[in-house]
Order: structure tokens, then C-alpha cells, then sequence
């Protein structure tokens, strides 16, 4: 190719090429993924004089966060666990995020999605899944039992 | 033409501009999408999202807006430069294919503007519903379709942001794609379009740098002394809606531009083309011209108007530097929902007050500004339930400073009751 034309290709692509930069450099920071922030409000899950017997207890618990544009008030499932001390777990798998459920007829936790089992204390038995269920911070305040809620980012960082 | 030689080249650079602020406005507005939610509860809260909270989007923002205007002014001049230069003769495709793009550029504008739903949005598509409405024969099913009901409604928006970023874009692309194919790119695109193209860019860059784009109050907080104005590209139209009775609007809005525009469209089919073109076209740049200019001083004269809007650039100045306040969104069984275990928030706190004091009272931390908590306040001084009510109307008598403000206008003594005696129970 002839230098003078090459030079003028050059030349005719810099404008096309300035805009895409400009903007794309901009798109970059523009599109920035944003990690919620961590809500460190103690939520109720029971009174503690009803949490008896040996099976988990299914409780929902309504977690707060601050997600983009919005306060985002959303539900959650969690287990306490009356055996293993009033221990709370999150009922989001650890492996792919489905939620698993109790099953009583054979005693232990199965994710729905992959065929994760685990033990009614939230520890792994079987499947892709490589822990247990996720204990949540817990404490009891005037005979309630309370939690707070822990992200999934927060728990895969963790 | 009288022209030297060294500029004329210059001047024929307006496929260039074109074609650089066509990229433009297709980037900015793939961004803005990222975003953008088109729903009456939400689209103003994601657009003041962009403009105060996500890094860049208030140039992207201005980009797009002020691009906007560029690329209908350019698109114009380009018109005129082909009719001009004769090219309507030679190159009919690329006289169709600017015909189509000025046609296509309004209407994104003209949906692109309710998309922010801000005062001045609702507005706009008020006077978008009153055009088709007045529309002959097709009025009344116009202005349904248009709206998507009977009502402008969050379906009306859903309609405008389909129509502009999925109908008008995708007509813009084949009109765009049926040039390309028509022509060489080098002779579409020569170096002397790169460089002015190059040039606008900048200019449209540094304008965007400076001044960001318009965002008038939300629909619920603008006053009733509020001047909508609309986008330059539409001063004209504006302005002649004041000298036109009633019903004739559409006719000067809608009947009339679309008539023009279909005749130059035929133009090359057509017989006495320079007389029919130049009249049209000529017609087009003197009424656009006085209208704008008519528009300008009016506003500029009279002292009231040139004062309320002055007022209203103060006022949106003032709320860039207010923190972005997020939305609520529940996504949870009522039974369950905070508002319940803390006894239920009345109605009007989740409307008025949760955006700074928290769903339970609990305070929020926007920026550098820290709303205050209200659990436990019945222990201090002067909040007992009248107390809040009076506070409620009055801040300032129990010295609160903006932004708490009254609420007196917009609430009734008996809805501030409900909520002050849900307050005095927030407890730690």
C-alpha cells in the first residue's frame, strides 16, 4: 500500500477511533460492578422458648441492602438448628446458590439443583457442594434469637 | 457559488459530523440502558442515579442529550448542503436517506425526552399526547396508541422507551446500513469528514465536560410556577404552539413537518425538484430560526419568566449537590416484612421518610450527609407525638435544618399523628 494512502486510511479511522476510547474508557468506569453494602442490623428470627426438638427450624428471616439505586428489602431463608445449640444456617447452598430444603423422612438437607446433601447440623454429606451450610452470626437478645444477614459475596469471600 | 476552493471542501464534510454523532448517541445510549428503568416509580430515581452516583454518568449523560440536539442541527445542514450542491439530483439515495435520518432524529429526541420522567418530561409527553390527540380523523386511536391507554401512565413510558431505543435505533441502523451499501466508504467518509468529525466530537466532548444535562424536579416535588422548557431542537415547534389556536397544533406539529418531509422524499421523482426543495427548505430554516430566536428573547424579556427559570437553574444546581436518595423496593411477604415486626410503618412514613430516616427509623449515611435515627427519640426533649407533628410542619421552629423540611403541604395533621405515634414506639 502506498504510504500516502495508508496514511489518509489512518488519518480517516483517528475521529472513529478517539470516540470509541473516549467512551469506552468512560464505559468502564461507568459500568463498575457495585458490591452491596453489608447491613450490620441484628434481625429477629424467634423467640428462643420455641425453638425445641431435634429437627432444624425453617425461619425467614427480612434483610436490608443497599443495592445500586434502591434499599432493597428482601426475604431469606434460614435454619435454626435447636440441636446444635440455636446455630443458624443460610439455606443458600454453597455450591451453585440454590436453596436446599429439610427433608425429615431421611433426616438431612438436599439442594434441589445439583443433589447436595447435608447433615441436620448443616455439615456436608454428599455432592458437588465443598463445605456445609453457611452459619450466620448469632446472638440472643431478650430471649430473642437474632441474626445478620450474610451475602453471598460476603460468604464466598469469606 | 461564490466560495473559494479552500473551503468548499470544508463545508461538504456534514456526512462525517453525522456519522460521528450517530456513533455517539448509539454509545451513550447502549450505556444509559445499563441503568435505566423505565417505570414511573423508578425511571427518575436510576436517571439522578447516573448523574450523581455512577462514575462518568453525567458526561455520558450530556453526551447523549446535547448530542442529541448536535446531531439534529447537523443532520439539517446536511440537507441543506445536498439540495445545495444538487446532490438530490445525482445521489438520490443519499438525499433519502438524509430526509429519513432528520425524520428519525427528531423522534428520538421527541421520545427521548419523556424517558427521565422529571417535570419537564411529563410535560413534554403531555404536549406529545395533546399533537396526536388533535391529529385529524386519527386522533382519538392516535393518542390511545400513543399512550398505551387513557391515561399517560408508566405504560406510556414503556411505550416511548421501546419506541426510543428499540423501533426508532433499529429504523436508524437500516437507514444507516442502506447508505453504506449504496455507496463506497471512501467516498462516504473522506479525510476531511474524519478530521471536522473529529473536531465536533471534541467540541460535543468539552460542551458535555462542562455542562451536564438537565434534570428538572421530580414530578411529585415540582410546584405549580414551574416552566417546562423543551430541548433546542424543539424551540421552534414550542414557540409556534403559542400563536396556534387549539386543534390546529397537530396540524403545524405533526401534519405539516410529516408532509414536508414526505415530499422531499419524493423528491427526485419529482418535477420542478429546485423550486419545490428550495421553497420547502427555505421555509423550514426561516420559521425554525424566527420561532428559536422568538423563543430565546421571550424568555429573556419578561422579567417574571427570565427570573422563574433563573430560579429553577438554582434549583437544579442546588439538588446535583443534594445526595442521591435510593428507592425502596420490598421483595417480601408482608407478613413478614420489616415494617410488620417493627409494628407496621404507616403508609405515608414508607412514602416520606424512609428514604432518609431508614425503613425502622434506624437513620441513613448518603455521602457526607448522616440522617438522623429515630429509635428512642420520645426519650429526648420536645418529641412527644404533638412535638413531632409540629415538627413535621415546621421544622425549623425546633431548630432542623434542610433537608428535613415541612411536610405540611403534603401531609394532613391526622396522617402526621399516625406517623408520629408509630415513631415515639421505635425502640433500640
Amino acid at each position: 500500500m502506498p504510504l500516502e494512502t495508508s496514511r489518509r486510511s489512518f488519518l480517516k479511522l483517528l475521529p472513529i477511533a478517539a470516540v470509541f476510547a473516549s467512551i469506552g474508557g468512560a464505559a468502564f468506569r461507568f459500568l463498575r460492578p457495585r458490591i452491596s453494602a453489608a447491613t450490620d442490623s441484628w434481625l429477629d428470627v424467634a423467640s428462643v422458648a420455641e425453638l425445641t426438638g431435634p429437627q432444624p427450624i425453617s425461619r425467614k428471616i427480612v434483610a436490608e441492602q443497599i443495592t445500586g439505586w434502591a434499599i432493597t428489602t428482601e426475604q431469606h431463608n434460614v435454619f435454626v438448628l435447636p440441636a446444635k445449640n440455636n446455630e443458624v444456617v443460610s439455606a443458600i447452598c454453597p455450591h451453585e446458590g440454590c436453596e436446599v430444603a429439610w427433608e425429615q423422612n431421611t433426616n438431612r438437607f438436599s439442594c434441589p439443583c445439583h443433589e447436595s446433601y447435608f447433615a441436620a447440623d448443616g455439615s456436608r454429606i454428599s455432592g458437588p457442594a465443598s463445605r456445609g451450610l453457611d452459619a450466620l452470626p448469632a446472638r440472643v437478645q431478650d430471649g430473642k434469637l437474632q441474626v445478620q444477614y450474610v451475602s453471598k459475596e460476603q460468604a464466598t469471600r469469606a | 457559488m461564490t466560495i473559494g476552493n479552500g473551503i468548499r471542501p470544508w463545508l461538504q464534510t456534514t456526512t462525517g459530523i453525522v456519522a460521528v454523532l450517530l456513533l455517539v448517541q448509539f454509545l451513550t445510549g447502549i450505556l444509559l440502558a445499563f441503568y435505566y428503568v423505565p417505570s414511573v416509580d423508578h425511571a427518575y430515581t436510576t436517571v439522578s442515579y447516573v448523574e450523581k452516583v455512577v462514575s462518568s454518568g453525567s458526561w455520558l449523560r450530556s453526551l447523549h442529550h446535547y448530542g442529541s440536539q448536535w446531531l439534529t442541527v447537523f443532520v439539517f445542514l446536511h440537507l441543506i448542503r445536498l439540495f445545495l450542491t444538487g446532490t438530490y439530483v445525482v445521489n438520490r439515495t443519499q438525499w433519502i436517506v438524509a430526509i429519513l435520518l432528520l425524520g428519525l432524529v427528531m423522534a428520538a429526541g421527541g421520545t427521548g425526552y419523556s424517558l427521565p420522567w422529571d417535570a419537564r418530561a411529563v410535560f413534554s409527553t403531555r404536549v406529545a399526547e395533546g399533537l396526536m390527540a388533535g391529529l385529524p380523523f386519527a386522533g382519538r386511536n392516535a393518542r390511545l396508541w400513543l399512550l398505551g391507554g387513557s391515561e399517560i401512565s408508566t405504560l406510556t413510558l414503556s411505550r416511548f422507551f421501546a419506541l426510543h431505543v428499540l423501533v426508532i435505533p433499529a429504523l436508524l441502523a437500516a437507514v444507516v446500513i442502506w447508505r453504506l451499501f449504496r455507496s463506497r466508504i471512501a467516498e462516504l467518509f473522506g479525510p476531511r469528514d474524519a478530521i471536522v468529525g473529529g473536531v465536533v466530537f471534541l467540541a460535543l466532548a468539552l460542551w458535555a465536560l462542562k455542562y451536564p444535562a438537565p434534570l428538572g424536579p421530580s414530578v411529585t416535588d415540582a410546584t405549580a410556577d414551574y416552566l417546562p422548557r423543551p430541548g433546542a431542537q424543539f424551540l421552534w415547534l414550542y414557540q409556534s404552539l403559542k400563536y396556534i389556536p387549539g386543534g390546529l397544533g397537530s396540524l403545524v406539529g405533526v401534519v405539516l413537518p410529516g408532509l414536508v418531509l414526505a415530499v422531499l422524499v419524493t423528491l427526485p421523482w419529482l418535477k420542478r425538484q429546485r423550486l419545490i426543495a428550495g421553497s420547502l427548505l427555505g421555509l423550514g430554516v426561516v420559521l425554525v430560526v424566527i420561532m428559536t430566536t422568538a423563543s430565546y428573547l421571550g424568555d429573556r424579556r419578561d422579567p417574571q419568566t427570565s427570573k422563574q427559570l433563573s430560579r429553577q437553574a438554582a434549583e437544579e444546581e442546588a439538588w446535583r449537590r443534594e445526595p442521591f436518595k435510593p428507592a425502596a423496593i420490598t421483595l417480601a411477604a408482608t407478613s413478614t416484612s420489616v415494617a410488620a415486626s417493627a409494628g407496621g410503618a404507616p403508609v405515608l412514613y414508607t412514602k416520606f421518610c424512609v428514604n432518609c430516616h431508614g425503613p425502622r427509623g434506624e437513620g441513613a449515611q448518603q455521602g457526607p450527609l448522616k440522617f438522623p435515627p429515630l429509635l428512642d427519640v420520645s426519650a429526648k426533649p420536645h418529641r412527644s407525638v404533638d412535638d413531632i407533628v409540629g415538627l413535621l410542619k415546621d421544622p425549623t421552629a425546633y431548630g432542623l435544618e434542610p433537608p428535613m423540611r415541612s411536610f405540611s403541604n403534603k401531609l394532613t395533621e391526622e396522617q402526621m399523628r399516625e406517623i408520629a405515634e408509630w415513631i415515639v414506639k421505635l425502640k433500640r
